[in-house]
């Protein structure tokens, strides 16, 4: 009896084991209902040969914050063709519409004018704190499943934005997960703490809740025009002797303004170089230019020009200047990729190009230097590289190069030239495509004199104009198989 | 009858070698023990290393070898053919632009039944030559033969920023093979002196042209230097452009498309002047002339004469034909932008910090990626700046190369490599300005701007005073300073 007892026990514990994980697999999870895949096709471009289009395709992690709207980052958003989300990791797909999107702060929301899609969704809740001890989770639909992988906290930071060179605050957390970067949702206590933007190695980077409702909060009552920035280079003073050359009295602290260029909105700069910042809103600033933030710790100031304050917002500064305590109001400026003299993205604009003569020209950015592969910035050119340290002046805000040539007998001994840096043609100063398509309406004697800026370089270049131009200009059009001379921003012509 | 013939091939073939044997007796092995200063630590040497090259004998008892050869060298030792006794050689004249160096020897037995190579003709291309020298992997001397593959400028990497003429050969060059004799009919046509990274059976000799230029120029015992003629010469194939000029359809002329800050040249020469004719050779519309049956460019036309003299240059500008005469000499404005000798490192050590003239040399110290590093700005001065912005250039851009810890400098923030803009309200030109910065300034502190963006560091000038000599016997510097 007592062996038969023993044995109903193992049948009983074996079928009780077995269904464990039936158990669980038939307890959802609420994020389930909350957490949704996008997928978005978009046109990718090759900017050595500007005139050609391919397609690409991203898989990404998008969660329902309630309202028909859908949050995920705006990492791949740009130069969508189609987007559509998938719920429950399988099934059909619904297609959706962006409604905001925000290339600087990385965020969009997602709509979809199906009502059926929004049926057996939950809105998540955005917000919350990191736990004690530090446990977060990182979910995303994967292969069927929502993959739930754990992730240790590490920092709140102050990290270039992953698609603008502005800082913001980050979180920062460890996790096994692969491939990551792609809207994944960080959760803590039931609540979506953060949104991943970008994984190096183990180390997962998100978007923290808080940062992303107040640019929400701060969007639905028409104060946000953009993320602003503080424009002007500063540095800790570590060194004492510093401050005291400054003659600033007391414990050591704030930061030193070293140059401060001109505004890109052409507002007065209030800061001068020499300057001490000691606050910023009511925030010390300490000797390396951290502040105490009461939610996310010591953060570096920059994070000030993002903390609920947009572009056109004032900070208020207390500054040192001559030997006296002062208080300053700075206007935070937008923060548009054209604050460079080469700008650092093109998103949702075709690539503009203009070829005349087979002369291939296109506009100096950074998706043009980025045809040079991964390592774009060691292999592209230096000179074209360099470009990028320098601020738009106004009598050139953009650049213009010459990509390359078509050959063809109406260039010829030009063929070889290529990466030049266009300074005027016909005479005429040339900062944008628009500028040089003006230009060649307006020949030199019968010739199109096409100058380069000063450098180690080829100078000059002379082709005819006229009809021999627009019959080579045909003809190689034709044997390059392009459908277009020229598309402009704007005009696509 | 057969082997008569063979008999006969084989005796000539024997006795041409035998007559080809000869020069080999005039070919020396050198070693070289040098040692070159670190740049970004002027005051130090790497350590002392070992390197094996080639001479041979020329009239007046020397020898002649590469620059690159003898550069840095504490010791030189040269030894005969087959004999084991070591000779110390020293540097009589040596010309790092050229790559060439001719040495003399103290004890005169040396040159005792050694016969002087005779300089021959620049050979034609495809015609064989052999090479004699003493490479890497054995002690005896070697022979390599092989044809002209071709002539034209190429840059001479020992200064990395020359262009002169050059012969390129499949005869294998290398190590050690330097500054050996390439030898066609008994008679020196070249000096073996690089390979090429990347190409196979390819190695380049210095052609006779040049070591006559070489051997020329210090006949007043001062070696001046290849002329240099500054202008940057471009294609004029274009048919509009030549319509737009006036030049005649034909393939004469190259259009002067930059002009270096050289008085002379900027005094003769307006851009978009068209070169017809340069000494006597005519330039073709790719900017070459024919040079003795080889298409090279027109600089080399610029090189035939001696710095200080004048190039007869036929031009065409404003629908004319026009006649210059260029005085030529050679340029030092980019010197450091080329790998330097003999001169050691400026620097000044201030409070620990060391400054030093940016040059190549700085440059390489820094590794691969150099244009990375001060957001390229070093590079840009370097290579750049004088192209571009000529009026803003500084004649010597300094850098901060490293700061010798010390308490006096322990807050700074900046660790080095970074280029200097102003000390104490002086705009940083030159080595020379820095010291004047500091030793005339009577503040008590010491503010130094760096570029892009004025970052600054100060410093107490009382601390400095006290601590100067505390770091120089800290860091074993003799000297504060090389100026």
């Amino acid at each position: 009896m007592k062996a038969r007892i023993f044995l109903l026990i193992m049948v009983l514990g074996t079928a009780l084991q077995a269904q464990t994980p039936e158990r669980k697999r038939a307890q959802p999870s609420p994020w389930e209902r909350s957490i949704v895949t996008l997928e978005a096709s978009r046109k990718q471009y090759d900017y050595y040969q500007p005139w050609t289009r391919k397609t690409g395709r991203a898989i990404k992690t998008a969660l329902y914050i309630g309202e028909h709207q859908i949050l995920t980052t705006a990492d791949e958003l740009f130069d969508r063709t189609l987007v559509r989300f998938q719920k429950g990791g399988r099934g059909r797909w619904w297609p959706g519409e962006v409604t905001w999107i925000d290339y600087y702060a990385n965020l969009a929301l997602v709509t979809c004018s199906d009502e059926d899609f929004w049926r057996d969704l939950q809105p998540a809740t955005l917000g919350g704190t990191v736990p004690e001890g530090g446990t977060l989770q990182i979910l995303r639909w994967h292969e069927g499943n929502l993959e739930n992988r754990r992730a240790e906290f590490t920092q709140f930071t102050v990290r270039e934005g992953q698609l603008a060179a502005i800082n913001q605050t980050v979180l920062e957390a460890d996790s096994d997960i692969q491939n990551a970067g792609w809207g994944e949702i960080v959760t803590a206590n039931s609540h979506a703490v953060g949104i991943v933007s970008a994984q190096e190695g183990r180390m997962c980077t998100a978007i923290p809740a808080t940062f992303i409702q107040n640019i929400l909060e701060a969007r639905k009552q028409s104060r946000y025009h953009g993320l602003g920035f503080f424009h002007f280079y500063w540095q800790g003073s570590q060194n004492p002797a510093s401050l005291a050359r400054l003659n600033l009295p007391g414990e050591p602290r704030g930061v030193i303004v070293n140059s401060v260029p001109a505004r890109p909105d052409d507002c007065e700069q209030v800061l001068r170089p020499q300057d001490i910042i000691l606050s910023i809103d009511g925030f010390a600033l300490d000797i390396q230019g951290d502040y105490a933030d009461p939610e996310y710790g010591n953060l570096m100031l920059e994070n000030l020009a993002t903390r609920n304050k947009w572009a056109g917002d004032d900070v208020k500064m207390q500054i040192w200047r001559d030997g006296k305590l002062m208080n300053i109001v700075y206007r935070l400026p937008k923060y548009d990729y054209s604050v460079s003299l080469v700008p650092s993205a093109t998103y949702d604009q075709e690539p503009e190009y203009l070829i005349l003569g087979g002369l291939v020209f296109q506009p100096l950015t950074d998706s043009y230097l980025q045809s040079w592969g991964n390592d774009w910035r060691r292999r592209s050119p230096f000179r074209l590289n360099y470009y990028r340290n320098d601020p738009p002046a106004k009598d050139r805000p953009a650049l213009v190069v010459m990509s390359q040539v078509l050959p063809d007998s109406y260039n010829i001994g030009y063929q070889e030239q290529r990466c030049l840096v266009v300074d005027k043609v016909n005479g005429k100063t040339i900062s944008r495509l628009a500028d040089l398509r003006g230009a060649i309406d307006h020949p030199v004697n019968g010739f199109h004199v096409v100058e380069f800026v000063q450098s180690d370089s080829l100078r000059r270049i002379v082709i005819s104009a006229g009809d021999s131009e627009k019959e080579a200009t045909g003809r190689i059009l034709k044997r390059y198989g392009i459908d277009e001379a020229y598309h402009l921003a704007g005009k696509a012509e | 009858m057969l082997k008569q013939t063979a008999t006969t091939v084989l005796a000539t073939l024997w006795l041409c070698a035998g007559y080809a044997a000869d020069p080999e007796r005039s070919v020396i092995q050198i070693f070289t023990f040098s040692q070159q200063p670190i740049w970004d630590a002027p005051w130090r040497f790497d350590a002392v290393r070992r390197m094996g090259g080639s001479g041979f004998v020329i009239k007046g008892k020397r020898i002649m070898t590469n620059a690159h050869v003898v550069s840095w060298g504490r010791q030189i030792i040269v030894r005969r053919y087959q004999d084991p006794r070591p000779y110390v050689a020293a540097v009589e004249y040596v010309a790092h632009d050229c790559d060439l160096a001719v040495l003399t020897v103290q004890d005169s037995r040396f040159f005792d039944n050694l016969d002087p190579l005779e300089l021959g003709e620049l050979p034609k291309v495809r015609s064989a030559v052999v090479t004699y020298g003493y490479p890497a992997g054995g002690e005896e001397i070697s022979y390599t033969r092989g044809v002209v593959s071709r002539i034209e400028l190429e840059p001479y990497a020992h200064v990395g920023n020359r262009r002169l003429l050059t012969c390129q050969t499949d005869a294998a060059i290398n190590p050690g093979n330097s500054g050996g004799p390439v030898i066609q009919d008994d008679r020196v046509v070249g000096v073996a002196f690089q390979g090429m990274a990347g190409l196979e059976n390819a190695g380049f000799f210095i052609p006779t042209p040049v070591i006559e230029h070489f051997l020329k120029d210090i006949e007043d015992s001062h070696y001046d230097g290849f002329p240099f003629a500054g202008l940057r010469v471009m294609p004029l194939q274009s048919p509009a452009y030549r319509i737009l000029l006036k030049l005649p359809d034909n393939d004469l002329g190259a259009r002067v498309d930059g002009i270096l800050p050289i008085p002379s040249t900027e005094k003769e020469f307006k851009l978009d002047d068209v070169l017809l004719k340069v000494g006597d050779y005519p330039v073709a519309s790719d900017g070459t002339i024919l040079y003795r049956g080889n298409r090279v460019s027109s600089a080399l036309a610029f090189q035939f004469v001696q710095a200080g003299q004048s190039v007869p240059v036929q031009i065409w500008r404003d629908g004319q034909q026009r006649q210059l005469s260029l005085p030529v000499s050679a340029y030092a404005g980019d010197r450091a932008a080329g790998y330097q000798y003999d001169t050691l490192p400026r620097y000044l050590v201030y409070g620990g910090l060391v400054f030093t003239p940016l040059s190549l040399d700085y440059l390489r110290t820094l590794g691969g990626s150099a244009p990375e590093i001060s957001n390229g700005e070093m590079y840009y001065e370097l290579f750049f700046r004088n192209y571009e912005d000529h009026a803003k250039a500084r004649p010597e851009p300094i850098v901060l190369a490293s700061i010798l810890a010390d308490s006096v400098n322990a807050n700074l923030r900046i660790r080095g490599r970074t280029l200097l803009d102003q000390i104490n309200g002086v705009r940083i030109e030159k080595l020379e300005d820095v010291v004047r910065a500091f030793e005339t300034c009577t503040n008590g502190f010491d503010l130094i701007e760096f570029l892009p963006h004025h970052g600054c560091e100060t410093l107490e000038r009382s601390e400095v005073a006290n601590a100067n000599s505390r770091i120089l016997k800290t860091y074993g510097i003799a000297h504060d300073r090389r100026l």
